[in-house]
């Protein structure tokens, strides 16, 4: 009996409960806790931001008026099971507009079932990988580029340093996001007419790198490129040290361009290559935060620590909606859908258009650490700043 | 109560529940498809676990197989859901006697670890299998709309609690409890030891397998992490024996209780879910070891001094 | 064949940090039968000491050592003495599930007051090396197997020749007549649980200096630290030693022959195989 009563109190708790919301109302589900908290923070924070930035300038125009936005944020523990579960709580109980994403590509993938399922447009910046946009969708879009892209900057770079690299080590983490990378990857060194000399999967828990840098020790090896984790490359750069791997040149995909890996790594930091698709530059105009560099400085006023790309991606997926809203002047979500396959506008995180696959395309910058500082290198328009290569051997530092 | 008001109420209680996609909200629904397939995973645990006594922590296993048999037969091989659950149920019971007749000649906590390991290795060869997507996983075809995942997920764990309650009456299932009580003594009364422990790892293989295949339909997205999770072994024995492990109610009731506070922790106050989770284990076991079931029962003899009793006998 | 031998000098030393792991495990199991999957989670603990210790303070990691241990001594005392003690007579398996139940609130307790900020114990010496007859030998895993050494040896002093080690594994043995003897069985549990925590810290000091240290490293590290004590057996606490060094010498070999993602293949399937083929572990007696 006395489980009945608990059975129909539960129940009278989740039935569904008129909710006054306000007029916009977006939904996410990011990693606040919970293994990928580290990188999910950047999500949450940068969403509150903006849309804290965007009703201080007075909202949203719809019709007539001007409508404030409001943010509804769950914590998914980065369990991605509880993440899709919450997103359908945001849609059919809490009755949101739209849906900002989860980070990870993993957790893109599942998500992005749910606003499909329900016709609920999402825009995430928080996963790249290719199989996100290969399945036909058409309520799901990103702002973070194509995953087998992500080294095609640090190729061309390549092909412009003296001594060339001529040998490569690729390594790459078994996940979603880092398989797309290392596929379209290699076909980029094939087309670059560089040669593979180690091609190596490995667990995505992995913390002992030592039997693949060994092997790369034992080989004629000119550059490393690693696509992983921000744990995993940690452990590959401290184990590189005391195994003593000197190539000339390695570069990761994540990692180097924020700021408490390098903090974590210290002097050990320095000569890594990294890409990130954004930089705090003034060049980058936006109608909300003046540009890129204020936005860094407010934001690390606001948070206590520095933006990366990942919250750029954040801000740029809240404007995205924004423009698309005003162009549809609608919140209907089938015609606010067309419109952000359509929007073409500038912002902090640079030009926001999306390809027929809900994809954007950005270009990747090159950077470096040096003396322990973010320099950016290589980028659409060619070399900004000289890389320092080949880098000095782990006694010589 | 009388058995046939029992049975009355029960066959009303799953009638109601049946309607539950037709007035519920989406919420309700989701969480009742979540709560239900938890729930036969405990109940599917109590029949090794509960009535053998054999604590098995790798039934995650199972499920991962019949989720990746669904998912590789209709992502693969384009072949219907039903097809995929038949291939899935086979893997698992094929895993079970295979892996079983090793692995439950140890005892106690070997057993319990031996699974546990059986349970990693599994998540780490599919990780490795081409077939199944690697890591990367599987994403299965949409499918819209809850209730018929709904209506499956009741029906299966409405013929898992049958077959627990023949169980409890049968002499397959008296010679289970033998088998707990004093395997030893059990064998030299008749009871064929090993096969009576094969048939169980079967039996609870067989429905762990189908709750893991209409999961992964329903989530839609299958990789041997969420395949495979080891903390979901902790998650459904928790539940049976906080529900009391040995009863045929007893994993139910664990299951919907405890699903039903984490979900709403987790929508109300998210972050604290998972300490909730630590919490309410650590003070099960210290309070009711012997789960809800024996709760009751003895609640009323003894009143708050049950909880009291529990800890003079366990601890030191 | 170059590399070979480097291969097996990573495997060793690997195989250390692993002993190192599971000595404490190995201790509380042995002597107590508590299976605590909270293993990981207080060598995690012992990881955020040494951080600590020695970005707040400076103190280097072999210094912080000794304290770390002593920390993380007193908290498993207090978690034996008020919550595991509790239980401690009911079916092996209630340990199990409770220490499951503390792992996720010490969990979620470190990422509330550590954040989830990836830490790195970096001294001045963290990348040293030398080479040996071809062979990069890094320095602190070095180290790190000559603390595991030391302690493993000294635990063996402990138990087998001092009156407090012998009182222990007498009310392991037989809880009645320890009594009778006068042992005040719940000191003595907490003291063991308490020496287990003390070496799953001294495991997470090194651990954060040559690995990186976040709320979440331990259940991985704790079933880990399981496979060792399995393969080398729970009879003596030197069989750790024996265990720790298979399993690194097989992964590392692994990882270069097989593929680096069949590591956990072969280490629990190992784990598997020995309990199924010889349960009391490589260099136990059969029963």
């Amino acid at each position: 009996m006395k489980s009945l009563s608990f059975l129909c109190a539960m129940v009278a708790l989740l039935l569904p409960v008129p909710v006054f919301a306000a007029p916009i109302e977006f939904g996410a589900s990011v990693q606040l806790t919970g293994q990928f908290a580290n990188t999910g923070r950047y999500y949450g924070d940068a969403y509150r931001f903006a849309v804290d930035k965007i009703n201080a300038a007075g909202g949203v125009k719809v019709g007539k008026n001007r409508e404030k936005l409001s943010l509804k944020i769950l914590d998914n523990q980065s369990d991605v099971n509880l993440s899709v579960r919450q997103y359908v709580q945001l849609v059919s109980q809490d009755k949101v507009n739209f849906l900002l994403g989860p980070f990870a590509s993993d957790f893109a993938l599942a998500d992005s079932a749910i606003s499909e399922k329900y016709s609920v447009p999402m825009i995430q910046g928080g996963g790249a990988s290719d199989q996100i946009f290969s399945r036909g969708y058409k309520y799901i879009f990103g702002t973070l580029p194509p995953a087998s892209d992500y080294f095609q900057s640090t190729l061309d770079l390549m092909g412009q340093l003296k001594p060339a690299p001529k040998t490569i080590a690729l390594l790459y983490a078994d996940d979603a996001f880092d398989v797309s990378v290392a596929d379209g990857t290699r076909k980029a060194i094939g087309k670059a007419s560089l040669k593979i000399a180690v091609d190596q999967r490995y667990s995505s828990k992995a913390s002992d790198f030592n039997s693949i840098l060994s092997l790369i020790k034992s080989q004629d090896v000119d550059a490393i490129l690693v696509a992983g984790h921000e744990t995993e490359i940690l452990n590959f750069i401290r184990q590189a040290k005391t195994l003593n791997v000197n190539p000339k040149l390695y570069s990761f995909t994540v990692g180097v361009p924020s700021a408490d890996f390098r903090a974590a790594l210290g002097q050990d930091a320095n000569y890594a290559f990294g890409m990130t698709s954004w930089v705090p530059s003034p060049a980058f105009k936006d109608d909300y935060f003046g540009n890129a560099e204020q936005f860094a400085t407010e934001y690390q006023k606001r948070f206590g620590y520095e933006p990366d790309y990942h919250a750029a991606s954040a801000v740029a997926d809240v404007e995205a909606f924004v423009k698309a809203i005003e162009s549809a002047n609608t919140l209907d979500p089938a015609k606010v859908r067309d419109a952000i396959a359509k929007v073409d506008f500038d912002s902090l995180y640079g030009r926001i258009r999306f390809n027929a696959a809900g994809q954007i395309s950005l270009p990747q910058t090159v950077v470096q650490i040096q003396k322990g500082k973010l320099a950016p290198i290589y980028g659409p328009k060619g070399l900004i700043e000289k890389p320092l290569y080949p880098m000095p051997a782990w006694g010589k530092r | 109560m009388k058995v046939g008001l029992k049975l009355a109420l029960a066959v009303v209680g799953i009638g109601v529940l049946a309607t539950v996609p037709s007035w519920g909200s989406a919420v309700l629904v989701q969480f009742g498809i979540n709560a239900l397939i938890l729930a036969t995973l405990a109940q599917s645990w109590n029949i090794i676990g509960g009535y053998t006594g054999y604590p098995s922590f790798g039934n995650s296993v199972f499920y991962g197989l019949g989720g990746y048999g669904v998912a590789i037969a209709m992502v693969q091989f384009q072949l219907p859901f039903e097809v995929g659950l038949t291939i899935g149920v086979a893997l698992a019971v094929i895993f079970a006697v295979l892996l079983g007749l090793p692995v439950l000649r140890l005892r106690g906590h070997y057993f319990a670890i031996a699974t546990l390991g059986l349970a990693e290795v599994m998540t780490a060869i599919v990780s490795n299998l081409e077939i199944a997507g690697r890591n990367v996983g599987l994403i299965l075809p949409l499918l819209k709309g809850d209730t018929p995942f709904f209506e499956l997920a009741l029906a299966l764990l409405v013929v898992t609690t049958l077959t627990v309650a023949w169980i409890s009456r049968s002499r397959f299932g008296f010679g289970l409890i033998a088998i707990r009580e004093n395997e030893g003594a059990a064998a030299v009364m008749g009871v064929n030891t090993t096969l009576y422990k094969i048939l169980a790892f079967a039996l609870c293989s067989v429905f762990a397998a189908i709750a893991g295949g209409i999961h992964a339909y329903w989530i839609t997205y299958l990789d041997p992490g969420s395949a495979f999770d080891v903390t979901l072994n902790v998650k459904m024995i928790i539940m049976a024996v906080f529900g009391g492990a040995g009863t045929i109610f007893g994993p139910v009731l664990g299951a919907f209780v405890l699903s039903g506070i984490s979900e709403i922790l987790a929508i109300k106050v998210t972050s604290l879910a998972s300490i909730f989770f630590g919490l309410v284990i650590v003070a099960a076991i210290v309070f009711m070891p012997r789960g809800f079931a024996d709760l009751v029962q003895r609640f009323r003899h003894l009143g708050w001094r049950y909880f009291q009793e529990n800890i003079r006998t366990y601890r030191v | 064949m170059q590399l070979l031998w480097q291969i097996l000098i990573n495997g060793v030393l690997l195989g250390g940090l692993y002993a190192l792991m599971a000595l404490g495990l190995v201790l509380v199991w042995g002597v107590l039968n508590i299976v605590n999957l909270a293993h990981g989670a207080l060598i995690m603990l012992g990881a955020y000491a040494c951080y600590y210790l020695f970005t707040g303070f400076g103190w280097d990691p072999f210094a912080a050592l000794p304290l770390a241990m002593i920390l993380l001594f007193c908290l498993g005392y207090l978690i034996q003495r008020y919550v595991l003690n509790l239980v401690i007579r009911a079916p092996m398996f209630n340990t199990l599930l409770i220490t499951f139940g503390l792992e996720v609130v010490i969990t979620y307790l470190a990422q509330v007051t550590f954040s989830a900020d990836f830490r790195t114990v970096n001294p001045s010496y963290a990348g040293a090396n030398f080479v040996w007859l071809g062979a990069t030998v890094p320095l602190v895993p070095l180290l790190a197997f000559g603390v595991a050494l030391g302690l493993t040896l000294a635990l063996w002093l402990f138990l087998d020749h001092t009156r407090i080690g012998r009182a222990i594994r007498a009310t392991a043995q037989n809880l009645t007549a320890a009594r009778l003897y006068g042992v005040n069985p719940r000191q003595l549990y907490a003291l063991t649980f308490g020496i287990g925590a003390a070496l799953a810290g001294a495991a997470g000091t090194l651990y954060g200096v040559v690995s990186q240290i976040n709320p979440y490293i331990g259940s991985g590290l704790t079933a880990k630290s399981f496979a060792i004590a399995i393969i080398g057996g729970l009879e003596k606490s030197i069989y750790v030693l024996v265990g720790g060094l298979f399993l690194g010498i097989v992964e590392a070999l692994t990882a270069l022959y097989i593929g680096p993602t069949y590591t956990d293949v072969v280490s629990f399937g190992i784990l598997v195989l020995v309990l199924i083929v010889r349960p009391t572990g490589l260099l136990g007696r059969t029963a």
